[in-house]
């Protein structure tokens, strides 16, 4: 009851922190609970400066007074209560909003009441104050009756629709009623009238036009549905084609579609116990309609990526590129709804699996599409996420980028150099934020008590996630972009498809099962090794011959005839004895018996272990978790003459549903092994010991990736007989020397 | 298959699923619930991760549930690729969720590209007997026809099968075929490492 902040509108947003009582300030203190018939209340005790400007009627500051100028008052915070309860409690002994309780309240109290209901016990009370019924001082009542008119004042300004009932509108008349009643000539009274004549109006033309009620529409709108007609009718051509589009405009225009929704947007529609009702429809459909525009713009990606089969590669290439410049401009714009929406679509089956067209992609282009797929990882509960928007939500510009996000630091650097900055406005993924109401919806309970008291405590906590909407639709107020109707034209133009249709689309695209073909598969792992790229390079660099880390980023297919492959192999040589070499050449160099082979590696793995140590194992863990494939590096055991003193081992994906079988075969495939792989065994290369692949293992999950991954490849007969069995036959044309990393 | 010395404890990232309604969140809350003494915060980044001893081996699940973006059905395949399982929950009060467990599966086989998966099919909120529409009988049977086993569970006090239903999934993801223990050397591990 000390919270007093007048009711001036740009208060009712504020920042959560301001909200969370028990972190507020120093001076807070909990005293206890209290309880009265039909309520609880949490008591803190505060300090405040003596004769501050909202002393409360209520504290018990006589007889607290500091000798200094700090006095102690008791602040009483309803915890929990009957509704009556809680409509009394916005009424104050000093006659001051308590704006922190009127706007939890008004945000909140459709969870648990309706409109009709709260205004009929707010009037109620009046009334009762009004006619003395109530055993209070006069000056007390007074106050009272001031605040709930105050009350009402927000209530109108602050969520008019829900006095919107065409065509009666009984609610708004009720309120007219009493106004005319108890207030005549007032400015409750002027702005009821105000209210009513607007919604008459807007009836009339909503009527005239024969609309829809807005917010079907929107949703509708949102969807589907226009897409098809306009792109039937075909009478004039959409205006832009893909991959040859203004990205930046693309990426404002999409936030101005965004901004629109998200403006729109009824914050207490998020609600878990509103937004989780299954009929959505009626209450949650400006919620429903940020959705619509969400997946909209997914399925545009996705659409453009598939839509012609038959076009080349490194056609649909361009378009993914495309899509992640967009993405990106859409990252400086601080629109992490459709920036999520574009990740999501090509984070989608039936674009993700595009291996062939991945592989297509312009290194520096894939590595940004990772950079900016970061931001939504659903790590540590979205943190990255979160961590991002609480920086730059109300900021001006966008401003952060993680350590290793090199190429969106070198956009925010362009983008800070740029004379002519505007400010921007942020558009929040809203998805975080439903899960989180969802959540406290769900964790903590609707009553307190055998009495069922209202826990209002659970409404102090929702809106705070509500409060940070409605911080960032004020901030989304800063985008200044006007509307292209020709890129609406094109939006609409785009057909969608469903999950089958876009499925069936993309095996057409790419037949080829990603882990049957390791051709196809494999230029996709160069991406893939970036991940893990600190791990494997700082092995390289431990090994004599550090020219292989530069191979590490090279293109496998061009892998094999690089120059400098030949030195390699001489530096190899002549690093034998050299106990940081590579396990593999150390198998190599031994490799007439495998037993001892195995103990040389083992120390030469060590080795590169352990200097390795500025890689920390949780950050080389993470990496590994980021992945889904490994990139292993697999080495003949065998004295196959046309090799002598040549180091083989080649690098070969595994993703994360390759069984054993299926990594030989690709092993062999790639050290250009021909026979059958029935006849080979796969064992990694452990430190202590060798583990020999079971048949039916998925290595993906079976290998130990606290080590190096390296791999032997060994045939069963030379195993049975020793090192004395027939030899595999190379193939002519890979027999010559294949060296990389 | 040694679990090498500087390996922590291994980690499941577990995937709830269904429709909107079904009780998600309730399972995922009564789950983490019991941890918390204090006021419950959705947003601290642990909230979802716990240890569990699931037959005597220690280990970290790691829960994702989307609850309330069930409609954002573009984000859906995006965070199915990361999950080492899956919950299949539907209501038995309402048929459209059980209904809709077909299209979960087919959508996490394919995302996966494998023929079978760790999943779980949950009956929840088998405490509201007179409101019940899909029967046990009936839920057996569809969890046989996608060869997955079958747990009802309720969230309601006094709560039903919820730790069994995580439990039973770490089961499941240890014993698939595949797997062998090799989920022990995968080198998971959490909270520690965060990606910006």
């Amino acid at each position: 009851m000390v919270i007093s902040v007048g009711f001036d509108e740009k208060k009712h947003v504020e920042p959560r922190m301001s909200l969370d009582v028990d972190s507020l300030q120093p001076t807070w203190r909990l005293w206890g609970e209290e309880r009265v018939e039909g309520a609880i209340y949490t008591v803190y005790l505060k300090k405040v400066r003596y004769h501050s400007p909202s002393k409360s009627i209520s504290s018990d500051s006589d007889d607290e007074i500091s000798h200094l100028e700090w006095e102690t008052v008791r602040v009483r915070l309803i915890k929990a209560g009957t509704l009556e309860k809680l409509v009394e409690s916005l009424a104050t002994d000093d006659g001051e909003l308590e704006s922190t309780y009127v706007n939890v309240f008004l945000a909140c109290y459709r969870t648990f009441s309706s409109p009709k209901q709260v205004l009929t016990l707010v009037l109620d009370r009046y009334e009762q104050l009004a006619n003395n019924e109530l055993d209070l001082p006069e000056v007390v009542t007074e106050q009272h009756r001031k605040t709930l008119v105050l009350a009402l004042h927000v209530w109108l300004d602050t969520y008019p629709e829900d006095f919107r009932d065409p065509p009666l509108h009984p609610t708004l008349h009720q309120l007219l009623f009493f106004t005319q009643h108890h207030l005549p000539g007032s400015e409750l009274e002027a702005k009821v009238k105000h209210k009513l004549e607007k919604f008459t109006r807007e009836d009339q033309l909503l009527e005239s036009c024969s609309l829809f009620p807005n917010d079907t529409s929107l949703y509708l709108n949102g969807s589907h549905t226009p897409s098809e007609n306009s792109c039937l009718n075909g009478s004039h051509l959409p205006p832009f084609s893909f991959p040859d589009v203004p990205e930046r405009h693309f990426a404002e225009q999409l936030t101005r579609k965004d901004q629109e929704v998200f403006k729109k947007l009824v914050a207490h529609q998020c609600l878990g116990g509103i937004w989780s009702r299954r009929d959505k429809c009626r209450e949650a459909s400006t919620v429903l309609a940020t959705v619509a525009q969400f997946n909209a713009v997914s399925l545009r990606v996705i659409s453009t990526i598939l839509f012609h089969p038959q076009s080349k590669t490194s056609e649909r290439a361009a378009i993914i590129a495309t899509w992640i410049n967009i993405a990106q401009e859409l990252r400086i714009l601080k629109n992490f709804s459709s920036l999520k929406a574009i990740i999501s679509g090509l984070q989608s089956n039936p674009v993700y699996r595009l291996h062939k067209t991945w592989q297509a992609l312009p290194k520096d282009k894939f590595e940004l599409f990772e950079e900016l797929a970061r931001i939504f990882s659903e790590e540590n509960n979205q943190w990255a996420q979160r961590e991002l928007l609480m920086r730059e939500g109300t900021a001006k510009f966008a401003n952060t980028a993680g350590s290793r996000d090199k190429h969106i630091q070198k956009t925010l650097q362009r983008q800070l150099d740029q004379s002519s900055r505007i400010s921007l406005g942020t558009i929040p993924y809203l998805g975080t934020f439903l899960t989180d109401l969802t959540m406290i919806d769900t964790a903590i309970p609707d009553t307190i008590g055998e009495d069922n008291l209202i826990n209002f405590d659970k409404r102090r906590k929702e809106f705070e996630v509500l409060a940070q909407i409605k911080l960032l639709q004020g901030a989304a107020n800063a985008y200044n972009i006007p509307e292209d109707a020709s890129f609406d034209r094109w939006f609409d133009s785009i057909l969608v498809l469903d999950d089958r249709e876009a499925y069936e689309l993309s095996c057409q695209i790419e037949t080829s099962i990603p882990n049957t073909n390791p051709i196809s598969a494999l230029p996709y792992a160069r991406f893939r090794r970036r991940n893990i790229s600190g791990h494997r390079k700082n092995d390289s660099i431990a090994s004599t011959s550090s020219s292989s880390s530069s191979l590490f980023y090279c293109d496998i297919d061009t892998g094999c005839s690089l120059p400098s492959s030949p030195h390699d192999s001489l530096d190899r040589k002549s690093s034998l004895p050299n106990i940081q070499a590579s396990p593999s050449q150390m198998s190599r160099s031994s490799s007439s018996s495998s037993i001892p082979s195995l103990d040389v590696s083992v120390s030469s793995s060590n080795t590169n272990h352990s200097t390795n140590q500025t890689c920390s194992p949780a950050n080389s863990s993470a990496r590994w978790q980021s992945t889904d494939f490994y990139v292993i590096r697999v080495t003949q055991e065998s004295d196959n003459p046309e090799t002598e003193g040549v180091v083989l081992y080649k690098s070969i994906m595994v993703s994360n549903n390759e069984r054993t079988p299926q990594v030989i075969r690709n092993a062999m495939l790639k050290l250009g092994i021909e026979g059958n792989p029935d006849n080979y065994t796969l064992a990694q290369v452990l430190p202590d010991k060798e583990m020999v692949l079971p048949l039916n293992a998925n290595v993906y999950y079976a290998v130990n990736t606290a080590y190096n991954l390296n791999f032997i490849l060994r045939s069963k007969d030379k195993v049975k007989e020793n090192g004395n069995g027939a030899l595999p036959q190379k193939s002519k044309s890979k027999k010559h020397l294949l060296l990389q990393t | 298959m040694s679990r090498t010395p500087n390996e922590n404890l291994v980690t499941y990232k577990l995937v709830v699923v269904g429709d909107g309604g079904v009780g998600k969140s309730a399972i995922t809350i009564q789950f983490f619930q019991k941890l918390f003494v204090t006021d419950y915060d959705p947003t601290i980044e642990d909230s979802y991760i716990q240890h569990a001893e699931v037959d005597g081996t220690l280990c970290i699940l790691d829960v994702l549930d989307t609850a309330g973006q069930e409609e954002f059905s573009a984000m859906r395949e995006q965070y199915m690729r990361k999950g080492d399982g899956f919950l299949l929950v539907y209501s038995v009060t309402d048929v459209q969720s059980f209904k809709n467990i077909d299209s979960f599966y087919t959508q996490i086989l394919r995302v996966k590209d494998r023929d079978i998966y760790p999943m779980l099919l949950v009956a929840n909120k088998v405490d509201l007997v007179h409101l019940r529409q899909v029967s046990e009988e009936s839920g057996r049977e569809l969890a046989h026809k996608l060869g997955i086993p079958y747990i009802e569970s309720s969230a309601k006090d006094p709560p039903l099968n919820i730790d069994a239903v995580f439990e039973e999934l770490v089961r499941i993801i240890r014993n698939q075929p595949d797997a062998d223990a090799g989920k022990s050397s995968r080198g998971r591990r959490s909270k520690n490492c965060l990606i910006m």
